[in-house]
């Protein structure tokens, strides 16, 4: 039992502490002022005259297309890399030879590779096949980069099988096939559980491929429809912050909901 | 960022001899990776090498079709001022940021590693601004810090910008910049360093306690040796990720004032879809993804990922 | 790490995949076309206060058109780039908003838009706009944009109420503006709202110190092309003339994060924190709907003042003749948006203009002028833009855009203090000789 009393860094931990709810506080009290109170910049003090009219506005502004949309992106994007990246972990732990390692690599040269870089060809070649503007030019995307980090993690707790299992089902004449789906996705929920979270948090938040990539209203996600309401409301703070606040909404109530998962799936990554 | 593997199994290598009956069943072929592969090298690896071709296309700005012309943009890339600059700053950031976000999360992440009950909601607590997307962090910040009609007015002053004007100056901006980063991605650092903190074996303090060594020469010599890998996971991604840091600098600052934030994703931006010179914004990104790719090279060679050696080695 | 097989085997991979994409998706939409397709064409226009008129407009028109008209607004912080994005796809719109001039100049070289000098040689559009007016919407002579918003001229506003509480004169002077930004500095009123963190603002001191300087033939010689019309002395003085001004403190102290398309800028002014904005005409619009007592009661107009020693003209006038639709080469519905953009010529939709603040640029404006929400402002811009001997185009539109923003990007960098005078010049030299 650990029972290291430690001022200093419980200090530092109020300190933050602050520094983190601030913010937010600020953020859901000034989304409650009418925009004539919050042009007097008294944002700290509780709001007097408190009212819902701002988030009537959002709402009204077209919000629920926003959330649908990016609950179309997020889902399809985990679907495509979880589709590509288990068959291919799975290749790459159990093939033989020197490629499997190959292919390995050449998906670890693409983990430092920043989206903002390939950007220009990307849009030339998304609109050269049609897909400007359309969800899909999100979707494929977001998933090509999610799957460097996906596969690391699929491999590594593939890797984690023992060959006995393997040997086992082998006697009882199972192919390959039939390894992957009896053997190796159980043994590897976590993992993909982990690496759902990933892709899923990256399509969930993603900015620069909807950016670009897509124009009209009807093709906004969250992102880039919050973008679109705060330049639409300007200095109307209060109307933007409650746009802000609604779009958190729905991670919280999947963090409430899914928390242990969540933190067990990033602290994963800290190293066992 | 992987899980290290623990387990003592090395990578299968190929042994016929000792695998004799078992030689092809179960072992799928090379061919299940095809559809993976192709989709990547559609979606990320087509894209660098059209990348390499356009920066060889001069000015081409999107109208008509891109013709070779020569290497002026990368003799132009080399001589730019502007990139020069631009360089300069993403290393600050990156280094400003890493110096920001380290220590902190390094201190709260140990330390919420304890078991007293108030880490617990402490830890949910932290968590929040994980939930709230970069975007919405940006203009969350971008609102708060407006000179006329947000907080700036009001808090400027402690913190030596008596005007409030913290955006519209370059250092503010910078400051900034590396704030709302940290703002958003303490709690991941956090929660990383708090998981490794939670696999030091206890049986290391315990020895050194009965040695008599005290809290901070405990921190200096078992802690931090044994938090060697995390702290190059999380490192690595800061670098990474400010090199990349597009969002925040486009949605808080969009490269100002004038360009004391234009960071080299950010110019490759402005060059593409603003002065529509998607020749020269080619040449910008080539650049980087070799620069890049060097980095990914030394995180392999350095976390060793590539041979999966497990941070318990030498126990 | 076998680095030497890898790129070989990348490439071939990459081509391989790029074949087979090609294949595989390229059929389903190989050649651009126009975003409408049968039943509807899309129309792209500028966000920013005022779409509702261009709403109404194109709702008038569907009662009574076949193929029917979907407006889209594009923010408009965004809408250059949106707008070259777009026309590069299968989703390009069939006709949109632009400035004329350079902003239209790459589509024209690519054969991209329609030539209307035909329709303009007929009914409805013969004569039914000021010349000067169409003339800025060509390129070498052919009409490529029929005038489709009021005229935008730079005009400096200015609080009447704050004026006289303070006892000063009307600004049109050099002196009586360095004496309004005196006071109202010592009074704690910002004197000059500037949104420069979007940068042209800023660029309308410049064109207008600028010509008031050296007169009209400063830009145009750098508009035909001659880049050493950056180191004129003319640009060097306005440059100068600039700085002191900031130096001054005219523009306040947070101008640098200070925007004008999320409202910053003109909200200073009408809520009476700042006393004057040098801005273009469609401001008055914005006060009228977001600040409308202060609009009503405590806006005032006036020409920007003669700089003492310059030789421009005073009359001169800067900013923006007009928007512009013009049509798509590639739309599929050709009839249907030449309807539409003849509509424009409707005096309904020159009404509606005027009600909603702006200046037609019909030729029988000033007959209609008296409609105008406050008749002496609409006096006064036409009659500016009338005996004006030169309306200059603002200078990020005139010139292409590869030269137009990398200027805007300048002009913020100058205003924010990070280049010199001369910085400035040699860097817009280069960006002009690189983007040729």
């Amino acid at each position: 039992m650990l029972r290291r009393v430690n001022p200093a860094a419980g200090v530092a931990s109020l300190v933050w502490l602050l520094i983190v709810v601030v913010p937010v506080y600020v953020m859901v009290n000034a989304s409650l002022m009418p925009q004539g109170e919050a042009l007097g910049g008294k944002l700290l003090e509780p709001a007097p005259h408190a009212t819902l009219a701002n988030y009537r506005l959002v709402l009204r502004s077209g919000f629920f297309h926003l959330l649908l949309n990016n609950v179309i992106v997020t889902a399809a994007t985990i679907v495509i890399v979880l589709v590509l990246c288990v068959p291919l972990a799975f290749a790459v732990v159990r093939a033989r030879g020197a490629r499997s390692l190959l292919v390995f690599r050449v998906f670890l040269l693409g983990l430092a590779i920043p989206a903002p870089v390939i950007i220009v060809p990307l849009y030339v070649m998304v609109s050269k096949f049609g897909l400007y503007d359309s969800l899909w030019a999100i979707i494929l995307p977001t998933a090509a980069f999610a799957m460097p980090v996906t596969l690391l993690v699929l491999v590594g707790t593939m890797r984690d099988i023992s060959e006995e299992l393997y040997e086992s089902m082998a006697i009882e004449g199972a192919s390959s096939a039939q390894m992957l789906l009896r053997l190796v996705i159980p043994l590897s929920k976590g993992g993909i559980s982990t690496v759902s979270v990933f892709a899923g948090l990256a399509a969930w938040n993603g900015l620069l491929f909807p950016l670009i990539l897509t124009q009209s209203p009807q093709n906004q996600v969250l992102t880039t429809g919050l973008w679109n309401l705060s330049s639409e409301y300007g200095v109307d703070v209060p109307a933007t912050l409650a746009a802000l606040t609604l779009s958190a909404v729905p991670m919280l109530v999947l963090y409430l909901a899914a928390r242990r998962a969540l933190i067990s799936g990033v602290m994963g990554v800290g190293g066992k | 960022m992987t899980l290290a593997a623990t387990r003592t199994r090395p990578a299968p290598h190929p042994h016929p001899a000792r695998r004799r009956g078992q030689a092809r069943v179960g072992r799928p072929r090379l061919v299940w990776a095809l559809p993976g592969l192709l989709f990547f090298g559609l979606f990320a690896v087509a894209p660098m090498a059209y990348s390499l071709y356009l920066s060889f296309c001069g000015n081409w700005g999107g109208i008509g079709s891109a013709r070779l012309v020569g290497a002026q943009d990368w003799q132009r890339l080399v001589n730019d001022g502007n990139i020069r600059q631009a360089t300069k700053l993403t290393i600050e950031l990156t280094v400003l940021s890493w110096l920001f976000q380290t220590p902190i999360a390094l201190l709260i992440g140990v330390w919420a590693a304890g078991r007293q009950r108030n880490r617990a909601v402490l830890s949910a607590i932290f968590f929040i601004p994980l939930v709230l997307s970069s975007t919405a962090i940006s203009l969350l910040f971008k609102a708060l810090l407006d000179p006329n009609f947000g907080l700036a007015p009001s808090i400027g002053p402690w913190i030596g910008f008596s005007n409030g004007n913290i955006l519209g100056s370059p250092n503010g901006a910078l400051a900034m910049l590396v704030f709302v980063g940290g703002w958003q991605f303490m709690p991941f650092h956090t929660l990383i360093y708090q998981g490794g903190a939670r696999q030091i074996p206890k049986v290391l303090y315990d020895a050194s306690s009965l040695d008599g060594a005290g809290r901070i020469a405990q921190f200096f010599h078992i802690t931090l040796p044994q938090l060697r890998h995390t702290v190059t996971t999380s490192s690595v991604l800061i670098v990474v990720g400010s090199l990349t840091s597009f969002e925040t600098v486009f949605l808080l600052t969009a490269g100002g004032p004038g360009s004391a934030t234009t960071t080299l994703s950010f110019a490759m931006y402005q060059n593409a879809f603003q002065d529509f010179n998607y020749g020269y914004a080619s040449a910008l990104g080539t650049g980087l993804v070799v620069v890049s790719t060097l980095l990914s090279l030394l995180m392999v060679r350095f976390t060793g990922f590539g041979s999966m050696r497990s941070t318990r080695e030498g126990m | 790490m076998t680095t030497k097989s890898v790129p070989r085997r990348r490439s071939r991979l990459a081509l391989a995949v790029s074949l087979a994409a090609a294949l595989c998706l390229g059929s389903a939409a190989c050649s651009p076309s126009s975003g409408g397709g049968g039943d509807s064409i899309t129309v792209y226009t500028y966000g920013d206060g005022s779409t509702d008129i261009q709403q109404n407009a194109v709702n008038d028109f569907n009662k009574t058109s076949k193929v029917k008209v979907k407006l889209v607004v594009v923010p408009g912080s965004d809408y250059t780039p949106k707008l070259r994005a777009a026309m590069g796809s299968s989703a390009a719109p069939d006709v949109f908003f632009n400035w004329g001039g350079g902003s239209i100049l790459p589509y024209v070289q690519a054969n991209q838009l329609v030539n209307l000098t035909s329709y303009f040689n007929a009914a409805p559009l013969k004569g039914a706009f000021l010349p000067s007016i169409v003339a800025a919407g060509a390129v070498s002579g052919q009409d490529y944009g029929v005038p489709m918003r009021g005229m935008q001229p730079v005009i400096l506003f200015y609080n009447k109420t704050l004026f006289a509480k303070y006892g000063l004169q009307t600004p049109d002077t050099w002196t009586a503006m360095q004496t309004a930004i005196s006071t109202f500095k010592a009074h704690g009123v910002i004197p000059f709202a500037l949104g420069d963190s979007d940068n042209w603002p800023s660029l309308m001191w410049l064109e207008y110190l600028t010509d008031r300087i050296g007169g009209l033939s400063v830009f145009s010689k750098i508009q035909s092309g001659d880049t050493s019309g950056w180191n004129s002395p003319a640009m060097t003085s306005a440059l100068n003339q600039a700085k002191t001004l900031i130096n001054e403190g005219t523009f306040g102290s947070a101008y640098t994060s200070t925007g004008y398309n999320d409202n910053a800028a003109p909200t200073l002014l009408g809520s009476g924190k700042a006393a004057m904005q040098l801005m273009g005409s469609w401001d008055y619009s914005n006060q009228l709907t977001n600040h409308t007592g202060f609009a009503k009661n405590d806006e005032a107009w006036t020409t920007f003042p003669n700089v003492p020693g310059g030789t421009g003209d005073p009359a001169d006038v800067v900013g923006n003749p007009a928007n512009y639709w013009s049509i798509n080469a590639r739309t599929q519905n050709l009839s249907t948006a030449v309807a539409f953009v003849e509509y424009m010529a409707q005096a309904s939709y020159a009404k509606a203009l005027l009600a909603g603040g702006w200046i037609p640029t019909n030729s029988d404006t000033s007959s209609l002028l008296p409609s105008f929400p406050n008749p002496d402002f609409g006096e006064f811009q036409f009659q500016m833009v009338q005996k004006a001997p030169a309306f200059q185009l603002s200078w990020d539109q005139a010139l292409p855009t590869t030269v137009g923003t990398p200027l805007d990007t300048e002009v913020g960098k100058f205003f924010a203090g990070q280049v010199s005078a001369s910085q400035f010049e040699s860097d817009m030299a280069t960006a002009q000789k690189s983007a040729s």
